[in-house]
């Protein structure tokens, strides 16, 4: 337990837990869904491109549950809070609940959540609670390459005529009215500004990465993402595709808890 | 420009018209080491080739530094009668040939003395 979290106020710590489970929930999916492309990517360099960027964010994922276990202090660790779970006790975002699908469905999914992901954590950079603003500082670093690959795929999937840009557009029809969900408000969050702990709150986000994205929506001639759609259920009611997922990723756990490497 | 190197993928047309190509990746392990190649990556242009060089060549921190070269870009020379020729070349070898001796007399005869060694 750090120093700091104890000075934090009760609804402080549970909005900060709140947002520490979202955003390591939405790395650990994401991280999970894109691994699924390791042997069958398009071509043998993007297969080590992809899989060394889902590692990546199954790597952001534990040094958040990480935080998040010394902070809640429970007895559970980074594993436990992971994989013990049932897949309605998962926060991610709904963005992150869709399929894998194809090349371009991936494509599009990594663009919409990378820039969102930047927009918030931006907004933690600067935070006055040490640990996570030291990890938000470290991510980033890793993230600013991230986006420059789905960016580079984006541009070409967008300005190439004929299937590639068709499956973007379609993949745009099922992700966009989702995308917003990662910056969907979370509870409390008001308390995290107040606190210093973030920047801004969810509205003001969003708005920030709308604005970021719109240049490039509007060079590529694409439609602009709508608001999000039932917001107030952006983290919960997960659907098939993750619960098949999750029964994917707890695979070993549910044989061996003790499995390692 | 030859042929490629054995063991390589041809350059292959992808459906959109774009070609994947060969790119030479060379990588500097720390600062102040020499650029040594470390192998080839396909891509269809610069921007990708730099990512993939990235990820094959980068992702373990192992380079300090990249160098990423189309390979047509490259002139590759390996003609025998330029560099390897048959009659004997040991003249050309600066072991062949002693030359303190003679460099000595000359001094000698122009009254010069031997330069002292630069200091670096």
């Amino acid at each position: 337990m750090t120093a700091t979290a104890q000075d934090l106020l009760p609804a402080t710590r549970n909005a900060l837990s709140l947002l520490l489970l979202a955003m390591a929930d939405d790395e650990f999916v994401i991280g999970f869904s894109d691994s699924e492309w390791t042997g069958i990517a398009p071509l043998l360099e993007e297969d080590v491109a992809m899989s060394s960027l889902a590692q990546d964010e199954l790597g952001h994922a534990q040094a958040l549950y990480r935080l998040l276990a010394e902070l809640v202090d429970d007895g559970r660790n980074a594993d436990a809070i992971a994989f013990d779970r049932p897949p309605e006790g998962y926060y991610h975002a709904r963005l992150l609940d869709h399929p894998r699908g194809d090349w371009a469905d991936t494509i599009a999914r990594r663009f919409l959540y990378d820039t969102a992901d930047s927009v918030r954590l931006e907004a933690l950079a600067e935070g006055s609670w040490p640990p996570l603003a030291d990890l938000v500082g470290k991510i980033r670093r890793e993230e600013r390459y991230h986006l420059l690959h789905v960016g580079a795929w984006f541009e070409r999937l967008a300005a190439a005529d004929g299937e590639p840009r068709r499956r973007l557009l379609d993949a745009l029809g099922r992700l966009a009215p989702d995308a917003a969900t990662v910056l969907a408000p979370l509870p409390d969050e008001l308390g995290l500004v107040l606190a210093g702990i973030a920047d801004a709150t969810s509205d003001e986000l969003e708005a920030r990465w709308e604005a970021r994205i719109r240049p490039t929506f509007e060079r590529l001639d694409l439609p602009m993402p709508p608001p999000a759609r039932d917001p107030g259920r952006s983290r919960t009611d997960h659907s098939d595709a993750f619960r098949w997922l999750h029964g994917e990723f707890t695979a070993v756990r549910r044989l061996d808890r003790e499995a390692t490497w | 420009m030859t042929d490629s190197p054995p063991l390589d993928r041809p350059a292959t047309p992808t459906p959109d018209g774009h070609t994947l190509e060969p790119w030479e990746v060379f990588r500097q392990e720390k600062e102040g080491d020499p650029m040594r190649h470390g192998g080839s990556v396909m891509a269809p242009d610069p921007e990708l080739a730099v990512h993939y060089a990235r990820e094959l060549f980068g992702r373990r921190q192992e380079s300090v530094r990249l160098w990423i070269v189309r390979r047509s870009d490259i002139h590759d020379l390996d003609d025998v009668d330029l560099l390897q020729p048959p009659l004997d070349r040991s003249f050309k070898k600066p072991g062949g040939y002693v030359m303190r001796d003679k460099l000595a007399a000359a001094r000698e005869r122009s009254g010069t003395k031997k330069p002292k060694a630069r200091s670096r």
